[in-house]
């Protein structure tokens, strides 16, 4: 088996805008290009973070990831198998393979289950455990590794009598039981509290480490990414802009975007907490549906120059070790340093 | 191992107790939002006494066969024809006979060697103002019988009145009414005690022999008779001739002008038990038509947001075809032409109200469908059937209970609005069929309110009860529905 689990070429997804009388008319098609055309590769074993604003695709890319929505385009790779487009009994095993932790811990469990009806549900889907009873202590186990315990007190509790860090431990635990090779983890602390999200985050790695998984982690939220992740890749309108270690990516940030998007971290230590803070980057982001021109970041970005804002959009190119970038003027704004004003 | 199988059976029963407990503790929640809404409590007392009244139908009516025998002449005949209920009493000055059985009298046997003299004693109370229509005496009989009878007054006058012989091989019922067969022995009782010239002027054939049988014996008895209240007693005499001869259960009915507790029809029918026959057949209709057409209707709406698209639009022209369709007029027009069973008939309206809950289903349905949850159940590979029976059709259920309740009334009206118009299922007493009765010998007309206003009411009161139900399930299930 090779060292990629998972490996997206130039998927894309479109969806079809709404169209006027005389789009209709003269058969012009719009499309809406939530994700358009995002290549990665991620590797057994690590932790692979995908950020970027909402409305970026990053959400849908997990969706694609999970079949959860047919890709327009491009090729999805699971363990070296073409998962494109599966059957039906293929798509079974896949979904056992492949599972998913959604970003509302409140919303993602019906609120007429049990922790031990959501628990059971997958292994019923699956045909896993040949008894109810059998089941049940899988899903007492299940509690176990993501520390609910005693299970006994959590599994007859519906998800209302939960706090949201015990839902998302529950929510983890129900990814859990069908011992998957890979999780996709979109947003899974952001609508917990701060005190509790470094114990969950703590919670999923100690489990990946355990259990052998590889995650891709969606955020927004870089300070989370960083302490989570292996690699990460930042997206914007669709498309991957920058790929690097985490470390890396965050401290020679070379995108601008990127950068824009790290300055934007709020401080809460003190003696920074009253700097007034430059974001680099204007205006707001455009719509899915009317892609600009030539790099399309060119519109916020303050470094774009006439060359940005034709042409070809800019590959995505390895400028370091591991570490890539897609735009033409990196180098020169490096150059620029900060002083970029 | 062995461990590991223990623990599992304690979790599961630990699991069990507490869904138990939920259970309960859900239902008290329930319960207690119920008693705020005043008239959910009404709709639930009343809902208790119908229930009562279709568990205890054996005790409380009066013809524990009047649900198979409802068409069948012969059982009705010791009723009086039209009689009012016997509360009008209450209500008029001069108080009209209220119809009796007088059973159990007392026997006497006396055996001779060549037959057996069989005597009978009914004592009667006569405290009315207007007297009987007629005493019928009744007896089951066999071979050869001679039977005789007479009355004697509380003023001590004593009149006999029949002396009749039967003669039959098979057991048959023996039936005399009195003052029919005994009327010329009344009447000339009757001129001994009037004035000469009243007696000649009196024209026979105006004469009742009851009025004079329960009057009092003075000038006047047979032009202006006044009543003779008081203990009468009727003697029955019958002699027994042969072996295999023999008479059994004597009765004898005072045909009343008020009956009972809701009176008799033209056809001699007790409304009463005809009534409470009816509930039981009301709830039924109202309940199954109410269930199987808001499963349907559930089914459908969640179908149709389910899969969307072009089988949302298919499904969406269908319900509409529907909808168009006036219900009564088809079921008028199916009613008149297959003169269909009960059964028929609900499957029939089923096929009308299943349209009801649609829309508000489908709507919720497209709510619940963008769930994440759904999305969820999606990513574990949840089947469709999955999907709809365990999370989407859950979630209705509230609001499910609340439109059957709703819709029990319009069921029961529309089989009542059938029976009326003489189109419904004539085998089965139900409150439609009654009026479909009054109806047919205008009873309007002939002013036999308690023909039309009980079954009118019940109706009435069944459908509030449910309505009630749903209106007060709908205020407090739907909140619930909203919140998580």
């Amino acid at each position: 088996m090779s060292d990629v689990i998972f490996e997206l070429k130039n998927v894309k997804k479109w969806f079809p805008a709404r169209r006027n009388l005389g789009q209709l008319l003269s058969g012009e098609r719009k499309w809406i290009k939530a994700v358009d055309g995002v290549s990665l590769k991620i590797k057994r074993g690590e932790i692979f973070g995908l950020i970027g604003e909402s409305g970026c695709g990053k959400t849908t890319t997990g969706k694609l990831i999970m079949k959860l929505m047919e890709p327009s385009d491009g090729q999805i790779i699971f363990n070296g198998e073409d998962v494109t487009h599966l059957d039906k009994e293929r798509l079974g095993q896949y979904k056992r393979n492949v599972q998913m932790i959604f970003q509302d811990p409140y919303a993602s469990m019906n609120p007429r289950f049990r922790a031990v009806d959501v628990l059971t549900e997958p292994l019923e889907i699956h045909g896993i455990g040949k008894s109810k009873a059998e089941r049940e202590e899988l899903a007492a186990k299940a509690l176990e590794a993501v520390k609910l315990t005693p299970p006994e007190d959590f599994l007859g509790r519906y998800a209302h009598m939960l706090s949201g860090g015990q839902r998302q431990r529950l929510a983890t635990a129900r990814t859990l039981i069908l011992s998957p090779d890979f999780i996709v983890a979109d947003e899974p602390v952001s609508m917990i509290d701060l005190s509790t999200r470094a114990e969950i985050l703590h919670m999923m790695k100690e489990v990946q480490q355990s259990m052998g998984l590889t995650y891709l982690y969606i955020t927004h939220d870089l300070s989370t990414a960083r302490y989570f992740t292996d690699r990460i890749a930042v997206m914007y309108l669709g498309k991957i802009v920058e790929m690097g270690y985490a470390d890396d990516l965050i401290d020679k940030a070379k995108h601008p975007y990127t950068k824009a998007l790290i300055s934007a971290v709020c401080e809460p230590v003190s003696g920074k907490v009253n700097q007034s803070k430059e974001v680099p980057i204007k205006g707001e982001i455009p719509s899915a549906a009317n892609i600009p021109e030539g790099c399309r970041f060119h519109p916020r970005c303050l470094y774009a120059k006439p060359e940005c804002m034709q042409g070809e959009d800019p590959e995505l190119q390895e400028v370091e070790n591991g570490h890539y970038v897609a735009c033409i003027r990196y180098k020169e704004i490096e150059e620029m340093g900060t002083s970029w004003r | 191992m062995r461990n590991d199988g223990n623990k599992a059976k304690k979790k599961t029963s630990i699991s069990r107790e507490t869904r138990i407990k939920e259970f309960k503790e859900s239902l008290k929640e329930f319960w207690s939002d119920f008693k705020q809404v005043k008239y959910g409590i009404v709709g639930l007392v009343l809902l208790i006494v119908f229930i009562l009244m279709m568990v205890l139908e054996p005790f409380i009516i009066p013809f524990p066969e009047a649900g198979e025998r409802w068409s069948d002449i012969t059982y009705w005949i010791d009723n009086p024809r039209s009689a009012a209920p016997a509360w009008v009493n209450w209500f008029s000055g001069k108080k009209n006979t209220v119809h009796e059985f007088l059973t159990e009298p007392e026997l006497q046997v006396t055996d001779t060697p060549q037959f057996q003299v069989v005597e009978a004693e009914f004592n009667y109370n006569y405290k009315y103002d207007i007297p009987p229509g007629e005493l019928t005496l009744k007896a089951l009989g066999k071979g050869n019988v001679v039977v005789e009878a007479e009355i004697i007054r509380p003023d001590g006058e004593t009149i006999n009145l029949v002396r009749k012989n039967f003669n039959t091989r098979n057991e048959t019922e023996i039936r005399i009414p009195l003052g029919n067969e005994a009327a010329t022995r009344i009447i000339n009782f009757g001129r001994e005690f009037e004035s000469t010239e009243n007696s000649r002027n009196v024209q026979r054939h105006l004469l009742k022999p009851m009025e004079i049988l329960f009057s009092k014996a003075q000038e006047g008895i047979l032009v202006k008779p006044e009543p003779l209240k008081g203990d009468y007693r009727i003697n029955v005499k019958a002699i027994i001739v042969g072996k295999d001869s023999y008479i059994k259960d004597p009765e004898v009915v005072v045909s009343g002008k008020v009956f009972g507790f809701l009176g008799t029809d033209d056809a001699r029918r007790d409304i009463w038990s005809g009534i409470v026959v009816g509930t039981k057949w009301a709830i039924f209709i109202g309940l199954l038509t109410a269930f199987v057409s808001i499963a349907v209707g559930i089914m459908y709406g969640v179908t149709m947001a389910y899969f969307g698209g072009w089988v949302d639009s298919l499904m969406m022209r269908i319900y509409e075809i529907f909808v168009s369709i006036p219900m009564l007029p088809v079921l008028v027009v199916f009613s008149a032409v297959f003169s269909p069973s009960l059964w028929t008939l609900i499957l029939f309206m089923c096929v009308f109200y299943w349209t009801g809950p649609v829309l508000t289903v489908r709507s919720m349905a497209l709510q619940i469908k963008e769930e994440t949850y759904i999305e969820a159940a999606h990513a574990l590979n949840a089947s469709t059937g999955r999907i709809i029976f365990k999370h989407m059709i859950p979630q209705l259920i509230p609001y499910a209970f609340a439109n059957m309740a709703l819709s029990v009334p319009g069921a029961i009206v529309a089989e009542a609005s059938i029976s009326l118009l003489g189109l419904g299922d004539a085998s089965v007493v139900t409150w439609g069929q009654i009026l479909h009765g009054a109806m047919k010998s205008s009873a309007v007309l002939k002013g036999l309110w308690w023909w039309i206003v009980p079954p009118g009411l019940m109706i009435a009161l069944l459908g509030m009860t449910f309505a009630f139900l749903g209106f007060s399930m709908d205020k407090i299930l739907n909140p619930k529905l909203k919140t998580r």
